[in-house]
C-alpha cells in the first residue's frame, strides 16, 4: 500500500495535522474488507475550498482496461508498470470531523460503482472537463444577474480579497509603461500600426478596463506622444451582462472601447480580423474557470481521470422538497434547469418553479449540493488524447516522461484559449494573465489545486508548465512572476514572441 | 524542358512532430549522429516524392536536416563559437559568438554533399537553398570585428567558398535567404554587397528569398518591399521570391516600377496558415500578378518554407498551387504557354 500525504507543509506548525487519525480509521476499514492491500493507494489532501465537489472520503477505482484494445494492438507497458486497484482519497482538513472508518468501509463495500445507494447520479463517467459542472459554470455567467440577486452580493466579492488582482495601478502603469517604450521604439522605425490594438479577455465588472484606460490617458498626457487617439481597447466576455456593466464602467472613454461576446476558448471566431495586430491581452481570473481535464502518472502509467456528479440521496430529497419532486426527479429538473436558465424553467415547468425566485433557489442548492465521484481510466498513448482542437496529447509529455507519480490539471479551455490567443499578438506583443498559475509541476505533489467551488462558478488552477511548454513550441517564452500585491495565489504569466 | 510559371518551394518541407522529438532526442544525446543521419536521408526522399506527386516542377531536400535557418550553418563554419551546444528543444537557436576573424580560406560546410543526396533521388531540377550572410550575422554576438558589416563580408566570403563547391556538385540553381533582413531595412546596402560576395565567380543561376520571417509560422515584422529599392537592383540575382499570399499584392506594381526586370517569385500560398487555398483562388493571385508581370518573369512559390505546416496540409496546398497555376497556363495564349520562358541570365551574362 502506498499512501501520499501530499499537504506536508500541515505537517507543522502550531496546529500540525495529526496523520495518525486521519489515516488509522481509513487503514483500519482497508484491512477488515478482502481488497488486495498491495494494490491499493491511499491520498490525502487538504481541501482548501470550503464549497467543494468532495466528500471527506471517497474511493476511486483504477481501472485496468483503457477501452482501445479492441481496436489497437495492446500498447507496451514498461516493466515498472504496477496495477493498482483503487484509491482512497481523504481531505485532511475536515477528517476529524466525520467518523471515518465508518464511511471508508461503507464505500469500500460499494465500491464497486452503481451499487451505492446513497448516491443519484446525473451523468455517466467521463472526463472531467465534460461533466456537468461546466454546464453549471456556464449558466452562472450566463445568469449571473439572477444569482447575484439572490445572493444580494456581487461575483467580485466571491473572489479571495474581494477583488480581482487586475485593478492594481502600479502593475497597470508598469504594463502600460512598456507598452509606450515598444511603440516609440517602432514609431522610431515608421514600423507603428495606426491602431493600436488592446484586448481584454474576462472583463469582470470593467473595473480593470476602466483602471486600464484612466491611466493609460494618465500616462500618455506624460508622454506626450498621443496615443491614446489611436488606441483601441477591446473587451471580450463570455456574459453579455458582464459585457453591459463593464461597458457602463467605461462610458467616458466610449469612443475607443469595443465590446465582443466571444467565449474565451476560441477568440479568433470574433478577433481573426486582428491576427498579428494585437500589442497587449490581458487576461485576468479566467484560465481557472475553463473546462479542464486531469491525468496523472500512477505507477508507472498514465490516466485520465474520470468524474461522474451526483448528488446524495438525502440532498436530491431534501432539494426536491423544495420543488414538489421525488429525489429521483432532482437530476431531470437539473438538465432542464442547465438547458433552459432559471427565468425559462419558471415558465415551462410552474408545477415545480411557481417563481423565478425558487427557480434560483433550486438551483443554488443544488450546485451547493453538487458532488464527483472519481476513477482513473489508462490513457493507451498520448497521441489518442487531444488536449484542445490543435493541442495533442503529445504536449505532456516532457511532463510525465519521468514515471514520477503525480496527478496535474490539463486545463483544456485555457490552452485551447492561449493557442487561439496568440496568433492575434503583434511581433512584439504581449499576453499578460493574472491567475492562479502552478509554477513547478512538484506543486501538484503538495497542494490540492481544485476544483473548487467560487460562489455559483469553478476555479482550478493552471498548469503553468504545461502551458509554458505549449508556448516554447509556438515560438512563445512564457514567464511567471508573483502578483505584487502581497498575500495572493496570483501569478502573472507574460507571453512573449522568442528569439 | 520547364513550362511557363514553374513551380517551385521556397525551401523548408513539413517538419511532423515525430521527426521533432527525433531531432531533439539527438540534441539532448539520446541518438547518435548515424542514427540521425538515416533518419533525415527517409525524411527528405519522402519530401521529394510529396513535391514530385504534387507536381512541383523544382524541388528541394525540404531542409529537413536543418534544425534551424541558422545553427545549421553557424555550426559549421569554423570560428564561430558555440559554448552550450545542447538543446532542449532542436528548433531553438544556439547563442553563438566569434571572438576571432573567420578564416579566410575555411573548409566546405557539408552542404554540397546534401546537394548530391537530393540530386541522387530525384529527376527533376533541385534547387539548393542557404541562410544569407546578413541573416546569420544578427545570430552572432561579434566580439571580433569592430563593424558589424565586416562579420557580414565574412560570412558572405565563407558562403561564397561553399557555394562554389555546391556549383561544383552539379548545383543550377542555389537560392539566398535573407528572413532578417526585412527587420532592418536601413541596412539592406550592406546585405545586398554580402550577397554579391556570395554570389561571386559562381556560375548558376541566383534567387534572393527576402520574406518577413516565419519564425514558428508568425511574421517577425510588417512592412512593405520598398525598403528593398534601389539597393537590391545591384544585387547579382536571377530571381526575387517575395511574400505575396498573405499579405497582399500591392506591392506588385512598385516593384515592377522601381525597375525589378529580372524573374520574380511569386508567394501564392500563405505558409503562416493551415486554411488550404483552393486552384482557383491560387489562380486568381497568379493572374493578379500577370497585369504588372509578364508569364515568362513569373516562378510560382509559396510565400516561405512550409515546415511548420503539417504533412497533410502541405501536401494540399502545394497540390492547389499547382492545379492553379496549370488552370492558368492553359488560358495563356497559345504561343506563350507552349514555350518555355525567356532564358534568365547567370551571373556572368551580367544579371
Amino acid at each position: 500500500m502506498l499512501v501520499d500525504f501530499r499537504p506536508t507543509g500541515k505537517l507543522r506548525g502550531s496546529k500540525p495535522v495529526d496523520v495518525t487519525a486521519a489515516l488509522g480509521p481509513v487503514v483500519d476499514a482497508l484491512a477488515e474488507d478482502s481488497v488486495d492491500l498491495s494494490r491499493v493507494r491511499v491520498v490525502c489532501d487538504w481541501v482548501q475550498y470550503r464549497s467543494n465537489f468532495r466528500d471527506v472520503v471517497d474511493i476511486r477505482p483504477i481501472l485496468a482496461a483503457h477501452g482501445h484494445e479492441s481496436v489497437l494492438a495492446p500498447v507496451p507497458l514498461a516493466a515498472v508498470v504496477t496495477e493498482d486497484e483503487l484509491e482512497v482519497a481523504i481531505d485532511v482538513r475536515r477528517s476529524g470531523d466525520v467518523p471515518l472508518k465508518q464511511l471508508t468501509a461503507g464505500l469500500i463495500r460499494a465500491r464497486f460503482g452503481d451499487a451505492n445507494p446513497s448516491r443519484i447520479h446525473l451523468e455517466p463517467w467521463l472526463p472531467a472537463s465534460a461533466s456537468v459542472i461546466w454546464e453549471f459554470n456556464a449558466l452562472y455567467w450566463k445568469a449571473l444577474d439572477l444569482w447575484e440577486q439572490a445572493t444580494g452580493r456581487r461575483y467580485e466579492q466571491a473572489l479571495p480579497g474581494g477583488q480581482s488582482d487586475a485593478r492594481n495601478r502600479d502593475a497597470v502603469r508598469e504594463m502600460i509603461s512598456s507598452l509606450f517604450v515598444l511603440w516609440d521604439s517602432l514609431a522610431a522605425r515608421n514600423a507603428l500600426p495606426e491602431e493600436l490594438y488592446v484586448v481584454e479577455l474576462g472583463v469582470g465588472n470593467g473595473g480593470q478596463a476602466k483602471t486600464w484606460l484612466d491611466e493609460f490617458i494618465e500616462l500618455d498626457r506624460e508622454h506626450g506622444k498621443d496615443y491614446y487617439r489611436r488606441l483601441h481597447y477591446l473587451m471580450c466576455d463570455y456574459s453579455p451582462h458582464v459585457l453591459q456593466l463593464a461597458r457602463t464602467a467605461v462610458a467616458n472613454h466610449d469612443q475607443h472601447v469595443s465590446s465582443f461576446v466571444l467565449d474565451a476558448t476560441q477568440p479568433r471566431t470574433a478577433l481573426g480580423f486582428l491576427r498579428y495586430k494585437i500589442f497587449l491581452v490581458y487576461i485576468s481570473n479566467v484560465y481557472d474557470n475553463l473546462p479542464t481535464d486531469e491525468v496523472a502518472q500512477i505507477g508507472g502509467r498514465t490516466y485520465i481521470v474520470q468524474t461522474r456528479a451526483y448528488l446524495t440521496r438525502e440532498a436530491a430529497a431534501e432539494i426536491g422538497q423544495l420543488v414538489a419532486a421525488p429525489p429521483d426527479q432532482v437530476p431531470e429538473l437539473i438538465r432542464k434547469l442547465l438547458r433552459l436558465g432559471p427565468a425559462l424553467l419558471a415558465e415551462a415547468a410552474p408545477a415545480h418553479f411557481p417563481s423565478i425566485e425558487t427557480a434560483v433557489d433550486f438551483w443554488r442548492r443544488s450546485w451547493e449540493a453538487l458532488r464527483l465521484e472519481e476513477q482513473y481510466l489508462p490513457l493507451a498513448g498520448l497521441d489518442l488524447y487531444q488536449i484542445a482542437p490543435t493541442v495533442s496529447g503529445e504536449m505532456l509529455r516532457p511532463l510525465l516522461e519521468s514515471g514520477a507519480a503525480i496527478r496535474m490539471h490539463v486545463n483544456n479551455g485555457a490552452v485551447a484559449s492561449f493557442v487561439d490567443t496568440v496568433p492575434l499578438l503583434h511581433p512584439y506583443g504581449r499576453l499578460v494573465c493574472h491567475d492562479l498559475f502552478v509554477t513547478d509541476v512538484h506543486g501538484y505533489r503538495t497542494g490540492f489545486r481544485g476544483p473548487g467551488k467560487y460562489d455559483g462558478s469553478i476555479v482550478n488552477w493552471v498548469n503553468g508548465p504545461l502551458l509554458a511548454h505549449i508556448g516554447r513550441r509556438k515560438g512563445f517564452d512564457v514567464d511567471y512572476q508573483r502578483f505584487a500585491r502581497t498575500g495572493t495565489n496570483i501569478v502573472t504569466m507574460t507571453a512573449q514572441v522568442r528569439d | 524542358m520547364l513550362p511557363v510559371l514553374r513551380t517551385t518551394v521556397v525551401g523548408s518541407y513539413s517538419v511532423p512532430e515525430w521527426l521533432e522529438r527525433l531531432k531533439t532526442d539527438y540534441y539532448r544525446n539520446r541518438i547518435s549522429r548515424s542514427h540521425l543521419r538515416e533518419i533525415h536521408d527517409m525524411a527528405i526522399k519522402a519530401a521529394l516524392k510529396d513535391q514530385e506527386t504534387a507536381g512541383i516542377d523544382v524541388v528541394s531536400d525540404g531542409e529537413l536536416r536543418r534544425d534551424n535557418d541558422i545553427d545549421y550553418f553557424l555550426a559549421r563554419i569554423p570560428g564561430v563559437q558555440i559554448p552550450v551546444t545542447v538543446k532542449s528543444f532542436y528548433y531553438d537557436y544556439y547563442d553563438t559568438l566569434v571572438v576571432d576573424p573567420l578564416p579566410t580560406d575555411p573548409p566546405p560546410l557539408g552542404l554540397a554533399d546534401d546537394y548530391r543526396f537530393t540530386r541522387q533521388y530525384t529527376d527533376r531540377p533541385v534547387k539548393f537553398s542557404f541562410t544569407g550572410p546578413f541573416s546569420l550575422s544578427h545570430r552572432i554576438r561579434n566580439k571580433a570585428y569592430a563593424k558589424s558589416a565586416d562579420l557580414v563580408r565574412a560570412l558572405a566570403q565563407v558562403l561564397n567558398a561553399e557555394a562554389r563547391a555546391l556549383a561544383e556538385a552539379g548545383a543550377k540553381l542555389l537560392q539566398i535567404d535573407e528572413p532578417y533582413l526585412a527587420g532592418y531595412p536601413e541596412d539592406v546596402a550592406v546585405a545586398v554587397e554580402a550577397i554579391n560576395i556570395v554570389t561571386r565567380g559562381v556560375d548558376v543561376r541566383w534567387g534572393l528569398h527576402v520574406c518577413y520571417g516565419n519564425r514558428y509560422a508568425r511574421p517577425s515584422w510588417e512592412g512593405h518591399y520598398d525598403f528593398l529599392f534601389p539597393a537590391v537592383l545591384d544585387a547579382n540575382v536571377d530571381q526575387l521570391i517575395l511574400e505575396f499570399g498573405r499579405k497582399g499584392y500591392e506591392d506588385l506594381h512598385m516593384i515592377q516600377r522601381l525597375g525589378w526586370d529580372r524573374a520574380l517569385g511569386l508567394g501564392v500560398v500563405d505558409v503562416k496558415t493551415e486554411q488550404i487555398e483552393t486552384a482557383e483562388v491560387i489562380a486568381q493571385r497568379i493572374r493578379k500578378a500577370l497585369e504588372t508581370f509578364p508569364a515568362d518573369k513569373l516562378i510560382i512559390n509559396p510565400d516561405c518554407g512550409l515546415r511548420h505546416l503539417p504533412a497533410d496540409v502541405a501536401r494540399a496546398k502545394l497540390a492547389a498551387m499547382v492545379q492553379g497555376t496549370i488552370a492558368v497556363r492553359r488560358s495563356l495564349p497559345a504561343a506563350l504557354s507552349q514555350e518555355p520562358p525567356s532564358q534568365e541570365p547567370t551571373i556572368e551574362q551580367g544579371a
